[in-house]
């Protein structure tokens, strides 16, 4: 494998010298070049402006990441309330969809017979293309009535449940609670999409190896699999953070809009991405670089989660290039 | 002890048999054939596997050896559709019918690959002593002894012993293939079955494995699928040819020992066979 | 016992086989039962994970196809009020308006994201390595930073305000990193044989390129690019800071139009419930659309995959 990738390699090189050597680059390098770089300026252009909008605003950096209230449209502005709710719904949501997750993408390739798995790997991609607002609205329209209709009165029956999920009959539909099941539910076809595909390339040579050795089928899965695929395991669990931190519309519509910053579960809530959408419409001024600001912020979590996944998933590759 | 009383029982159910024949069989197979979605891959399949001599299975690509092959430790049962029909007798034992689970008939019939396939997350060491631990064998220093006489079997002993830690990953093929025969060995098996076990390997790599295949069979009942007839002559005390019929499944020509098969075989078509003819 | 024994031939190590086979064969039973117990619950994580999935799709076909009528497709919106509180018209404007955003977007992304993916395929250059860094980053980057990109830049920076243009420009930037990536990986699939082939024919270097690998990588180019459509028609985010919405038939570049996400994202708000009830039929329509794109894109790819095979 990796003697052929640099058999490739070394071939790519002589093209390459081949392609600059032969004229001093065409007409057709050139336009490759130029429309290259005209992607590099857009991306930097891209990180530039919200940057360089959001400037005004770090004159108080301290009440921007540590303050608790949002008072528009003269501030101050203090982002805590919302850098808390993005984590923890996303946390939440990472671990009910990692864990549920992760059951499902080994069932499928473990227990569901052959001829049903391409239908069922096709349709979690279908579903992990479903665009957010959909997910969203369903958490509006059907999961918050229920929530205030049967899972809050449930909920706190149960002694100290006050303590996580806030006191009763403060409670509304939307909460933090409710939007970390809507991204549990959103992210699971990505990360089950991503998580299968990872664990359907583990050799199955060494399936059979360890099967042929009196394993049985959770062994295999416990002792083989799991460890072979566990760094891309990781790595689809970063892209779904990834997704569900900079998700947006779906979480502005099930966590209810509220720069609360007390974070019990039924209380309503808002995070980073969903405090944008909701309060650009009428932002002026110093609140709209507030807001950049805050997106600042969202770049640098979302591309320090995506260079880890990124990492990860690459060191995958070279483990599985060994077997 | 269950052993021993499973061997009493079988030799009370064959009855036919005398004793003595009955324990120099390791295997025995009776009318078998493997279907998948009811499409015959290999049938008429009838022989019985000696102990401790080295039994091939060859024939042309698709006549259904490595099909075969790997009924007899029923690694069909992970292919949904896959059916095996038949009598399969492991010491007298039905492995598909009688009172043994899979696990166990697994653990007692080892198996061999086509290409080196060590866990690669895995250390050599860990490699070995995999399968003891899959059955519940944590003690120190069984993993240790056992770990050792395998890599000694296995031939590979002294090149590793520096290294037990290091991932199996950075071993050579031929190294690599002797670690999985080790790894198999570990479980102490009764047979080893060995599909086409050197065809990824180098000359003297596959000459090594072959070398080690005849001193192995002292301790283990080999069956192994080849396409190298040469190969097949030179290890094999006993031999099965299998060839593709009309209906494109393959199915059991003539079984014999080896010598026999390859100087007068009782079929046309086998004689055609190993005389390179076709295949 | 010992007439058997005798007659089965012994190895050296009978102790240690037998110890083997007697731990192995204790434990056996336990192990079995917990692979049981941990597979049941593999399958209940896929049940746990179905049923939502299930109920929403259920509930999006059901409740939206009772939506979808002549009005709804041809009809502008209207504003419902107490005399007639079912009075609310159709989404024309917002299916003209998504249908415009996604051209124009697919206009502006695709030949610069497949040109660049072309170059990041062909080229060992460090700008090519940095280039393939910004791709990957980009693609993951969340849609709400598109739309504060768009309004910064379009909106603010250049003066042209809420318009469809800023819009198209949000989701351009949010489909071009998808499409060099695919693209990228399309032109590398392509076998370096036929490359060299053309090269010994003699060839030139951009003509090899042009009439011999994009031809080959075309469906995988297609693909990607399909796909990067279905993602962006239905991004909400983006649209939300730069469109302007309204509730006219617009589709002029420099006008502000509505979109189907949008009408969502609005209407599931609103305090009628004939608005609401109508959201899920804007949400079928584009599911519709994804599922479509989605699905061309994949029927394309395993066509293609068959045939090289």
């Amino acid at each position: 494998m990796s003697t052929s990738t640099s058999k490739i390699a070394s071939q790519r090189e002589e093209l390459a010298e081949i392609n600059s050597a032969s004229s001093s680059r065409g007409w057709y390098q050139w336009l490759l070049i130029g429309v290259s770089v005209l992607f590099a300026v857009v991306s930097i252009s891209f990180v530039g402006s919200i940057i360089i909008y959001s400037i005004p605003a770090w004159a108080h950096p301290g009440t921007l990441l540590t303050g608790k209230g949002w008072q528009s449209p003269t501030g101050p502005f203090g982002g805590f309330a919302m850098i808390i709710g993005t984590f923890e719904t996303s946390l939440i949501a990472l671990v009910v969809a990692g864990i549920v997750g992760l059951g499902t993408s080994l069932s499928i390739v473990f227990l569901v017979p052959g001829k049903f798995r391409n239908i069922i790997a096709t349709l979690v991609e279908l579903l992990a293309a479903i665009p957010s607002i959909v997910y969203g609205l369903w958490g509006f329209l059907v999961l918050a009535p229920w929530m205030l209709k049967t899972f809050d009165p449930f909920v706190n029956k149960f002694p100290f449940a006050s303590t996580i999920f806030g006191s009763p009959g403060q409670q509304f539909g939307p909460s933090l609670m409710l939007a970390s099941i809507v991204l549990s539910v959103m992210i699971l076809p990505t990360f089950v999409a991503i998580s299968r595909e990872v664990i359907s390339a583990v050799p199955s040579e060494i399936i059979e190896a360890s099967y042929s050795l009196g394993a049985t089928r959770w062994q295999v899965i416990k002792d083989v699999v799991l460890p072979t695929a566990k760094i891309g395991l990781f790595g689809a669990t970063f892209l779904a953070l990834a997704r569900a931190t900079g998700e947006t519309v779906a979480v502005a519509l099930v966590a209810g809009g509220v720069a609360n910053a007390q974070f019990h579960l039924l209380y309503p809530g808002t995070s980073i991405a969903a405090w944008i959408a909701t309060q650009f419409g009428e932002a002026q001024g110093t609140e709209v670089s507030a807001l950049m600001a805050l997106g600042v912020l969202l770049m640098l979590i979302n591309f320090s989660l995506s260079l880890i996944s990124r990492s990860l998933v690459n060191r995958q590759r070279k483990v599985l290039a060994r077997v | 002890m269950e052993k021993i009383m499973s061997d009493a029982t079988s030799a009370v159910n064959v009855g036919s048999e005398s004793v003595k024949t009955q324990n120099q069989i390791a295997m025995s197979l009776k009318d078998v054939a493997v279907s998948f979605n009811g499409k015959v891959a290999v049938r008429d399949a009838t022989f019985d596997v000696t102990k401790n001599k080295v039994t091939s299975l060859i024939g042309p690509s698709g006549s259904g050896k490595t099909t075969l092959l790997r009924g007899l430790n029923r690694l069909h049962d992970l292919t949904p559709g896959a059916k095996v029909t038949g009598q399969i007798l492991l010491e007298g034992t039905d492995i598909y019918r009688g009172d043994i689970t899979v696990t166990e008939l697994r653990t007692r019939v080892g198996m061999v690959f086509q290409r080196p396939n060590p866990f690669p997350t895995m250390s050599i060491y860990d490699n070995v002593v995999s399968g003891l631990r899959f059955n519940g064998i944590k003690k120190k220093s069984i993993l240790d002894e056992v770990a050792e006489k395998s890599l000694r079997d296995a031939a590979l002993w002294e090149s590793v012993e520096s290294r037990l830690k290091v991932s199996a990953g950075n071993l050579s093929g031929g190294e690599q293939q002797r670690l999985c025969i080790a790894r198999a060995l570990a479980l102490d098996p009764e047979v080893l079955l060995m599909d086409e076990p050197t065809s990824a390997l180098d000359p003297i790599a596959t000459l090594r494995i072959e070398e080690l295949m005849v001193t192995l069979k002292e301790r283990v009942t080999i069956i192994i699928v080849t396409h190298n007839m040469q190969q097949a002559a030179r290890i094999s005390d006993d031999c099965a040819f299998l060839l593709m019929g009309e209906d494109r499944a393959g199915e059991l020509i003539e079984f014999d020992a080896t010598e026999k098969i390859f100087n007068n075989p009782k079929d046309s078509r086998t004689l055609d066979y190993t005389l390179g003819r076709f295949g | 016992m010992t007439m058997i024994d005798e007659l089965v031939p012994q190895p050296e190590n009978t102790g240690t086989r037998d110890a083997i086979r007697r731990t192995a064969h204790a434990h056996r039973a336990r192990r079995v039962a917990i692979s049981r117990v941990m597979m049941i619950l593999c399958g209940i994580a896929l049940v746990l994970t179905s049923i939502p999935l299930v109920l929403l799709l259920i509930q999006l076909i059901v409740r939206g196809s009772s939506q979808l009528n002549a009005t709804f497709f041809t009809k502008l919106p209207q504003s419902p009020s107490l005399v007639d509180p079912n009075a609310i018209g159709g989404v024309l404007n917002s299916i003209i308006g998504t249908l415009a955003l996604t051209i124009y977007a697919s206009i502006m992304a695709i030949p610069v994201g497949v040109l660049t993916g072309v170059y990041l395929a062909e080229s060992r250059s460090k700008l090519a390595a940095t280039l393939r860094v910004i791709a990957q980053t980009m693609a993951g980057a969340p849609s709400i930073l598109m739309g504060l990109f768009g309004f910064t830049l379009i909106v603010k920076y250049l003066q042209i305000g809420f318009t469809a243009i800023a819009g198209s420009f949000a989701l351009a930037v949010l489909m071009l990193p998808v499409i060099a990536i695919s693209t990228e990986i399309s032109v590398r699939n392509v076998p370096d044989t036929l490359r060299e082939a053309g090269l010994a024919l003699g060839a030139k270097p951009h003509k090899v390129s042009l009439k011999v690998v994009i031809p080959s990588a075309l469906s995988g180019i297609v693909t990607g690019c399909l796909l990067a459509v279905a993602r962006a028609i239905g991004e909400t985010a983006p649209v939300l800071l730069t469109i302007g919405g309204g509730y006219l038939n617009e589709w002029r570049p420099l006008n502000p139009v509505s979109a189907l996400p949008l009408s969502i994202y609005m209407n599931a708000k609103s305090e009628w419930p004939s608005q609401r009830a109508q959201v899920w039929g804007i949400a079928l329509v584009l599911v519709a659309f994804v599922f479509v794109l989605s699905l061309t894109a994949r029927i394309w790819a395993s066509r293609k995959q068959k045939r090289n095979s």
